[in-house]
Parts: structure tokens; sequence; C-alpha cells
């Protein structure tokens, strides 16, 4: 009762959970226009997953991987998953593993189908990101059990928490679920002592889960964005890819059932209040107050639905520094980022580009 | 679904949600807590005391109330001013010592007595206005210093001429009629107090004295800075003050005929509570004659209320100290948050339900389909020009635009590289057009109308229509005139976009989609302003219609574009021409062939759409997240339509990327080109048109070679 009646007052004064405060991008997320002013990157389309293998990068691109030598040059398609790979993962020793809506599949280094490695019987699709851990299982993230990938828009909107995460041998195919009900699991990292770091997209934070599957803690909360996959650094540290940002607005509409379900019910998807992997593109996208170009100018910190973001994190994840695509940019949307050859390589999804930061020039 | 639709459109419709912002915007809303206090205290001791409301004691309540409350108002005035008068009480006992001195012993009659105690009280205030006000002695100190002297001035003189007054005893018609008698059954002294606050509080709030006051109070240094005699009136205050406390002693004098030492003990204490009370800012610069009435009220009806409850001698001042406390607590609060109040509930936004669309895609072969025609647009004065809201050609070629500064800036032909400031008018110059003597006639936001005549010299056209009955605030006074334009016989249509929003925050209008508009018609015959339609939903484009029987307006935030007939058998009555528009229409003006050109200031966008059949939504949004952060209709993409007579639409002209033009308010056909203008812009755009008049120019159009 008194619970209840707490709840009505925080919506009429809008306090306590009907608070839609944002964390301010500040420290070492300072906004910069690093991501937006690196050279030219490498055209194609909706990359997704990037991984560092044995003889160089891998990023998917639709249902193709494609082979990208880490110290530059030219890129040549490795294989053809035959339908859209929605995420990668690679082994120290050079085997790939490649997740489609199919189930996953296992590759050589060269792209020819690796022998004696099954994923089993279960079915799994929507798997966003996976990782090898230290013994040679791979941990498979499962974005939701509700919704297809492409609808990751509703599965927020709807506020699902159906997600999990597996952990499954590859050379038995024996899978086993380590922990489910989860906010949209979007990333993986496997800790040297075989903790599990697992980014919870929907609740904005990154969780630590033992081996086992056990919760052990947050280990970072209240992200000013929604983060995606995670990789190593160099520096025994992290990056932290942020595919889209978190504004007022978009939390305020989360609180309001009556509007988020008319809007949804009756508007296409692209033009939902909602983040995005990109904006500005048509007419009919939700505009707020900020983004209002004056004197023909879109001001770098208008309100946006989408941002491209990047942080680098130690390995206790305290933010070290960040690269930004800020309000009005192209290179929003990074979905994945990783460090190879002096550089840090990130895809921008919907800006159908593959970027490379010069890493050199930033001193750290 | 629908049942619920049809509640919350009754609901919005019936039910004013924006008057409780202007309510709270209105001044006379800070007397609304001490006015409940009032209510309160009147029920508390009218239940607890017998006898509270029969006429005898409300009679002798309200002939004490004639002369408390005269020196509350000269308080009032002294606070009010950034001052303090403590001297009150001992001025107001020298009053009553003078009036019977005069009467009694020196055998002065009433008409010569009353001015003369009322002059010796104001050489008391006199006194102290000049020591506060030019020699710049601290307030408080100095009138605790006349205080004590005057009161030791009674005191010695009582001790004098007690005895001699105690022995005689005055009697005339007048003065009883001023101690015991009345009009109308008012006691006396009741009278005279509606007399002084009625010129009283319209001195202080119509007046140019009372403004300074005010504005003295309110900011010493500022008002001293625009060339106000900060001394003088200062001084001028407290004499005032001296002479109202004058007045009230006579009165007193009048209804007891005795002095004692205990006249006025204490009076300077119940009357700053009671200035207090009623909502004086002790800071100055925030008061009224009602204010002070209403703590007078108070004070009298809660010291006397305890006196007759019987309670012991402490009681009194004591329920006076508590309700002070409480009264500068409420007021406290109330100052700090009701402009985040006001804020907060300002925005009341209202039901309504835009019909679909008509479709803008590519291959939908509507119109409205996209293409890229504006690509190639010509730019002018890029940077030299900020907000160019609307622009026009004279028959010279010459290219005129407003700018944000208030600037009319002129482009010269052929070229249009140079340019130079036609005129100076301040305000933000919108909507523009050309009467029949080549005047230039502009609307400007937060001005009104104003006319540029060929030597250059602006004039003010008009700035003020009349006030609709049933308006909170005051609406005659004109916000944010938008578009005009002239009817064959010269009388001038213009629109004025909404009464609720100032010129910097006019899309928060879009948010609330109430007809907030108005269309108004100055008559130069006979130099009258009439609102003719009023409700319209942010009224913009203007334009009179080819055969001049009707006017066309656009109401941006319906999407549609109306028609009001001003001459012909449908005189007064409006038609819809064009609705379903995909954007925000803004001017409209002439095209060559006899049609119509129509800006479209921006698009809208299905989220927004659904939001506006959801006012709570909207409502609750404009509270809780940050205005930058709210839902705007998408004005960053705009394009231009033609369409004609019968409300078909003919063509549209797109620039995708809305690179040179993201938003397009006004666009004028000039002799094969077409000139855009955008409020958000800091550029002017041109356009080649394929296949048009090459001779064809506004003016003519409008008014024949000249």
């Amino acid at each position: 009762m008194a619970n209840a009646l707490r709840n009505w007052v925080d919506r009429f004064l809008g306090r306590g959970e009907a608070a839609v405060t944002v964390p301010p991008l500040d420290g070492a997320l300072k906004p910069n226009n690093i991501l937006e002013e690196a050279p030219v990157g490498i055209h194609a389309k909706t990359p997704d997953n990037l991984v560092v293998t044995t003889t160089g990068l891998v990023y998917s691109s639709g249902s193709t991987l494609h082979h990208q030598p880490a110290c530059g040059g030219a890129g040549a398609v490795l294989l053809d998953a035959g339908a859209a790979v929605t995420a990668i993962a690679a082994s120290e020793t050079g085997l790939l593993a490649v997740a489609t809506p199919r189930g996953i599949a296992f590759f050589d280094a060269s792209g020819s189908p690796a022998a004696g490695f099954s994923s089993g019987t279960q079915a799994c699709a929507n798997v966003t990101a996976m990782a090898f851990s230290p013994d040679g299982s791979l941990v498979v993230a499962v974005g939701s059990s509700k919704n297809a990938l492409e609808n990751w828009q509703r599965d927020l909107l709807d506020g699902e928490r159906a997600g999990s995460v597996w952990r499954l041998d590859p050379n038995t195919g024996q899978a086993a679920v380590l922990a489910s009900r989860l906010g949209f699991p979007n990333g993986i990292a496997i800790e040297p002592d075989g903790t599990i770091v697992v980014s919870e997209a929907w609740e904005k934070r990154l969780v630590r889960l033992d081996a086992g599957g056990k919760m052990l803690g947050q280990v970072m909360e209240d992200l000013p964005g929604y983060p995606a996959r995670i990789s190593g650094s160099a520096r025994q540290g992290y990056w932290l890819s942020v595919f889209a940002p978190r504004s007022q607005l978009i939390e305020f509409v989360l609180r309001e059932d009556v509007y988020r379900k008319a809007m949804m019910a009756e508007v296409a998807p692209e033009f939902w209040i909602a983040p995005a992997l990109r904006s500005g593109y048509s007419f009919r996208e939700p505009m707020q107050g900020g983004a209002l170009k004056q004197m023909g100018i879109l001001k770098p910190w208008a309100p946006t639905r989408s941002y491209g973001l990047v942080i680098e994190l130690t390995a206790d994840f305290v933010p070290l520094r960040s690269f930004h695509s800020r309000a009005g940019g192209r290179r929003h949307g990074i979905t994945s980022a990783v460090e190879a050859g002096g550089k840090l390589w990130a895809t921008s999804k919907r800006g159908d580009e593959v970027i490379a930061v010069n890493l050199g020039m930033q001193g750290n | 679904m629908a049942s619920a639709n049809t509640l919350t459109k009754l609901r919005y419709r019936f039910i004013p949600d924006h008057v409780i912002g202007e309510i709270l915007s209105k001044k006379w809303i800070d007397n609304a807590i001490p006015f409940l206090v009032l209510i309160c205290v009147i029920v508390v001791f009218g239940s607890l005391i017998p006898n509270f409301f029969s006429g005898s004691n409300l009679s002798i309540t309200s002939r004490q109330l004639g002369e408390f409350a005269l020196v509350c108002i000269a308080m009032m005035l002294v606070i009010v001013v950034g001052g303090i008068d403590l001297s009150v009480g001992s001025n107001f006992a020298l009053g009553n010592f003078m009036t019977l001195a005069l009467l009694n012993l020196a055998g002065w009659s009433v008409w010569t007595t009353v001015p003369a105690v009322i002059l010796i009280c104001g050489s008391v205030g006199l006194l102290n206005g000049v020591l506060v006000g030019y020699l710049r002695l601290r307030a408080f100190l100095t009138t605790l210093v006349t205080l004590i002297i005057v009161r030791a001035v009674v005191d010695m003189l009582l001790l004098k001429y007690a005895q001699a007054m105690s022995m005689s005893f005055y009697q005339s018609d007048a003065w009883d009629l001023m101690g015991l008698g009345g009009f109308f059954g008012i006691p006396f002294s009741f009278c005279v107090l509606i007399v002084v606050a009625i010129v009283g509080h319209i001195l202080l709030t119509r007046s140019r004295p009372g403004w300074r006051l005010m504005a003295i109070g309110g900011s010493r240094r500022s008002a001293h800075n625009i060339g106000l005699s900060v001394r003088r009136t200062v001084c001028a205050t407290y004499t005032i003050s001296g002479m109202l406390c004058g007045l009230a002693g006579v009165l007193y004098a009048a209804r007891l005929s005795g002095a004692g030492t205990d006249t006025g003990m204490g009076l300077e204490i119940s009357a700053l509570t009671a200035a207090v009370l009623g909502g004086n800012s002790l800071g100055g610069g925030r008061g009224s004659i009602v204010k002070a009435l209403i703590g007078a009220v108070i004070v009298l009806v809660m010291t006397n209320g305890v006196l007759r409850l019987g309670l012991n001698s402490g009681s009194g001042p004591m329920v006076l100290g508590l309700t002070l406390i409480f009264a500068v607590f409420v007021d406290v609060r109330w100052l700090k948050n009701r402009d985040k109040l006001l804020n907060k509930v300002y925005v009341s936004p209202t039901y309504i339900e835009l019909p679909e669309p008509a479709s803008t895609s590519a291959d939908s072969g509507s119109a409205f389909a996209l293409n890229d025609r504006l690509k190639d647009v010509e730019i002018i004065g890029l940077a030299d020009v900020e907000s160019p809201e609307d622009v026009i050609l004279d028959d010279d070629d010459y290219l005129y635009c407003g700018t944000r500064h208030g600037d009319i800036v002129r482009f010269a032909p052929p070229d249009y590289k140079t340019h130079e400031v036609y005129a100076h008018i301040g305000g933000s110059p919108l909507g523009m057009s050309w009467d029949k003597d080549r005047n230039l006639l502009v609307c400007v936001g937060g001005m009104g109308l104003y006319k540029i005549d060929r030597s250059r010299t602006v004039t003010k056209v008009t700035d003020e229509t009349n006030r609709s009955k049933l308006s909170v605030v005051d609406d005659s006074r004109l916000r944010l005139a938008d578009d005009l334009d002239i009817a064959p016989d010269g009388r001038i249509y213009f629109s004025e976009a909404t009464i609720r929003y100032e010129m910097h925050d006019w899309p928060v209008d879009a948010l609330e989609s109430r007809g907030n508009g108005r269309l108004i018609c100055f008559d130069p015959k006979t130099g009258r302003t009439q609102t003719v339609l009023r409700n319209l939903i942010f009224p913009n484009g203007i334009c009179t219609a080819q055969d001049g029987q009707s006017i066309l307006f656009a109401e941006s935030w319906a999407c549609r574009i109306s028609r009001y007939y001003i001459d012909g058998p449908k005189a007064g009555t409006v038609e819809r021409v064009l609705d379903r528009l995909p954007g925000y229409p803004d001017n409209i003006n002439r095209a060559s062939d006899g049609t119509y050109w129509a800006a479209i200031m921006g698009m809208r966008s299905p989220a927004l759409d659904v939001a506006l059949r959801m006012p709570g939504f909207r409502k609750r949004m404009a509270r809780r997240i940050a205005p930058d952060q709210w839902l705007y209709p998408n004005l960053n993409i705009g394009c231009v339509i033609r369409f004609d007579d019968r409300g078909e639409v003919l063509e549209t002209l797109w620039d995708q990327g809305a690179e040179n033009h993201p938003m397009i308010t006004s666009m004028r056909e000039h002799k094969g080109y077409l000139y855009l203008g955008g409020i958000t812009n800091n550029r002017i755009g041109r356009i080649k048109l394929e296949g048009r008049d090459t001779s064809w120019s506004g003016y003519r159009n409008y008014w024949g070679r000249a």
C-alpha cells in the first residue's frame, strides 16, 4: 500500500523510478570528434562483429566474413555463411565460431569448415556475442528469446528481459545455461581467471558472472549509452563499444505505456522514439528541440537517437579514454571494436564502414 | 479505444488547462496565500467569538481598521521603496496629541486642524526622508531614532498639557461625524480608508510616480542608472508615510478623544507584521495596497480576537509572532517556487488529431513526391543575414529581408552581392508586403505592425487589438505578428501566430497545438485594429486571393490552409482549401500564373502525430524533461509547394539533403526566379523557374504599373 502510494507520488512528481535522468558524458567520456575525424575506412555493408584472429582481422558483413590484414592493405572475402552472421569469435588456436540464425558453425583460419566441432542440438538463434574461454569452451550470449535481433528496438521498448548466456563445448556440442533473464546481453569478455563479464544492454551495465554462471556483481553501471561488444586492449584492459546513446526522451517514453504501445502499433520502427544505429536520414524521424538547426548548423551537443562511442577501460573496468562521433555525425552505431596493429578498428553498422583510429597519435 | 479518444477530446475541449498557467503568471496571484490566511483567520475567530459577525462588532472593527490600515499602508509604501519606517507609532501618537491640542487648547476648527496635523506628521516623515533619502543614513536606525525622539516629544508635551486638555472638551458636528458617524452606515474612518486605498492603488499601479517607486524598490541601482531621481522619490515616500500616520492619528483622536502615553505603543510592530503578512516583500519592489489591507485585516482580527477570547496578556503578541513567522516562511517558499511552478504548468497541450498526411515518397506519384529541384539553389548573402523569415522584391529588383537583429537588409541587383541596412526597426521582422504607395509593411515579432516609407522612416502602424472578453491575460498587445497581406481596398490583414509564446520559443506552441493564434485586420481608413478570427492553430502565412475576395491563411500546426472571405456574398465565412499536408505550412504568396506558392517550414513525424492525440503525454514530457529534449516538429527540412484556388497541389520543390535550406519559411516569385527565406537560416536562396513569366513581379500584380 505504502509502496503503491509512493510509486504514484513518484510518477506524479517524476521522482525515483519515474525520474528520467541520464548520466552526463564527462571525465574520461568527455566528447571529442576522434571517431568522426578518423580517415576514411573500409566500406562494407552493415559490418557488425570484428575479431582479431591469428592472421589478422575478421569482420562480418551481412552473410559474409571478410579478412583484413591488421597493418592495412586490401581485404578479401573469407567465407560466406549462407545467412546473416550475428556474431563471431576467434580462439587462440585459430578456430572461428560463426553464429547465424541457423546455428553456430566452426571454421578454421583459412575459412574452410573445421571438422570435429559441433554446436549440438540446441536452437541457438539470436546470438549477439561469443567468446572462447581459456579452457576451449565457447561462451554464447543470446540477446532475446522473444524478438529477432533486427527487432531489438521492440525488445527494448517492450522492456523484455529475455536474454541468456550459455556455455557450449565445441568438442561435444553440449550446452548449459549460465544465466538467464538478462536484458539483452550484447557483449562478452573472459577475464584471465575465467570469470565472464557480460554487457547487459537494456540495463546499461556490465555484470560479472563466475565460470559457473553465478552473478558476482556489476562492474559498470548506469552507462550513458547501450553497451555492445567488449574486446581486450593491448594494455590488459578492454574496449567497450556503445552502440546507441541514452536520452531523456527515450527514458521518458519507456515509462509512458499508453504512448509507447500506440507508437509501436502505428509507426514504422525506423521512426520510433527509440535508440537507433543511425539517424538524420529521413525527415519522418522524431526530432527533439535541441536538434533544431540554427544558421544551418546542427549543434554537436544536440539530442540525438544515435551516436558513435568506444570506451577504453582498464583491467578494473575504469574508463580511461573514449572516441566519439557526435550528433549529426556519420560513424554512429559502433557495434564492435578491437585493437590490432596499433590501431583501433571499429564497425559502424549502419554507417556501412569499418573505421581505423590510429592509437599512436592519441598518446597514453 | 474510440470512446477513450472521445473522452480525451471532450475533456480537453471543456477543461481549459492553459488558464492555470495564465492565472499563475498574473501579478495578483501573489495575494493568493495571504488571502487564504485571511479567510482562515476570519473563519476561526468568527466561529470562536460570539457575535463576531454582528453589525455592532463589524462597525467597531471597521472603524479601528480605518485607522490601523492607514498606518499599514504607510508602512507598506516605505517597504516597497526598499526601506522601513519604525516611527509610524510615535508619529501616530503625535498626530493624535496635536489634533486634540489644536482643537481643545488652541481652539482651531476641525477644517484647519486636520490639514495642520497632517502637515506636522508629514514633516516628521520629511525629516526621515531627508535623512534616509538625501543623506543616505540607514532606514532602520534613522527611523528608530525618530521613533524615540518623537515619542519623547509626545511624552513631554503630554506632561505639560495633559491636564489642561482633559479639562476642556471640543464639540462640533464635523468632529462627531468623524468620530462616531459615517456614511450609509459605514464608519467615517473606513470611508477615508476606502478613498485612500483606491487613490493609492491607482497611483501605485497606474501612474508614473508609482512605477518609479516600485522600480526603485526592485533595484535601486538600476533605477538610478536609468535616470530616476532615487533620492527625491525615497524622501517623498517617507513624507507620504508620515502624512498617512497623521491622518490615522486624527481619526484615532476623533474616535477616543483622549491622549495617553500608551497611544500608538507597539503600533510599528503590528503594522510591520501586517505588511509582511499581506505579502509585501521586506526587500522592496513587491507590494500593493491590497496586500497591506489584507495584512491589516488579519492582524486586527487576530489581536482583537485574542483580546476578546480573554486569553492572558502575553498570548496576543505570541499569536501574532507565530503568524508572522508562518507568513514569512510561506512567503519565502512561494517566492522561490512560484516561477518553477509556472514553468512546469505553463505548457498545456491539448488534443488534436491530424488527418493522415499525403504521401511524400518519391515513387508515390503524388504532387508531394520527393525530388531534388532545390538542390542547385543559388545562395545570396551567406552569413550576412541571420533569420530572413520573409523576402520581398520591389519593382526595381531590389531584394529585401528582415534579420533577427531587427534590421531590414536590402540587396542590390543584378547579382545581389552587395547589401545595406535599409532600415532598422528592432524586434524580429517577419512577414513583409508592399502597399499601393510602395511603403514596406512589416510584421515584427514582439512589436507589432510597422511601416517603412520610401524615405526609410519607420512608423508604427499598430501594436494592439481589441482585448477578448473572456481572457485571463491581457491579449490586446501583439506578441507575435507573423505575416500580412493587403486587401485591394487597403485593409491590412495579418496573423498573430500565438498569444502564449514569445518570439524565441515559438516552436513550443506546437507542443500545445491549441488555437492560440488569431487573424487581425487593421483598417487604415478608421485607424482601428480588430481581431477577425480567433482560436486558430498557429496562423502563419497570409495571402490575398487573386480575385481580392478572400484571404488565404495557413494554420501551421494543423497542417492546413483555409480561406477567409472578406468581400462578396460569403464575406465573413471560412472555407477549407487544403489539408492533409505532410508538413507545417508557413508563408503563402502569389505565383505568376494565378496560383499560389506556400512554404512548408517543417515536416510531420509520425511519432509526434501519435503524441498529438495524447495531451497528457506531452504535458508530462514538458514537466519531466529539459526543453532541449522535448519532441518537436521536424523543422530541419522543408519544401515549397504550389497550389491553386481549388486546393489542388500542382508541384513541390524539395531539397532532400536540406543542405542549403534546412528550413524554408517563405518564398517569392519575381521575374522568373523564386527567392527563398528561412527563419533559422543565415542565407537567402534563389532558383530559376522554368517556363514562368519573366516580367511578373509581385508589386505590379497587386497594384498595377506604378
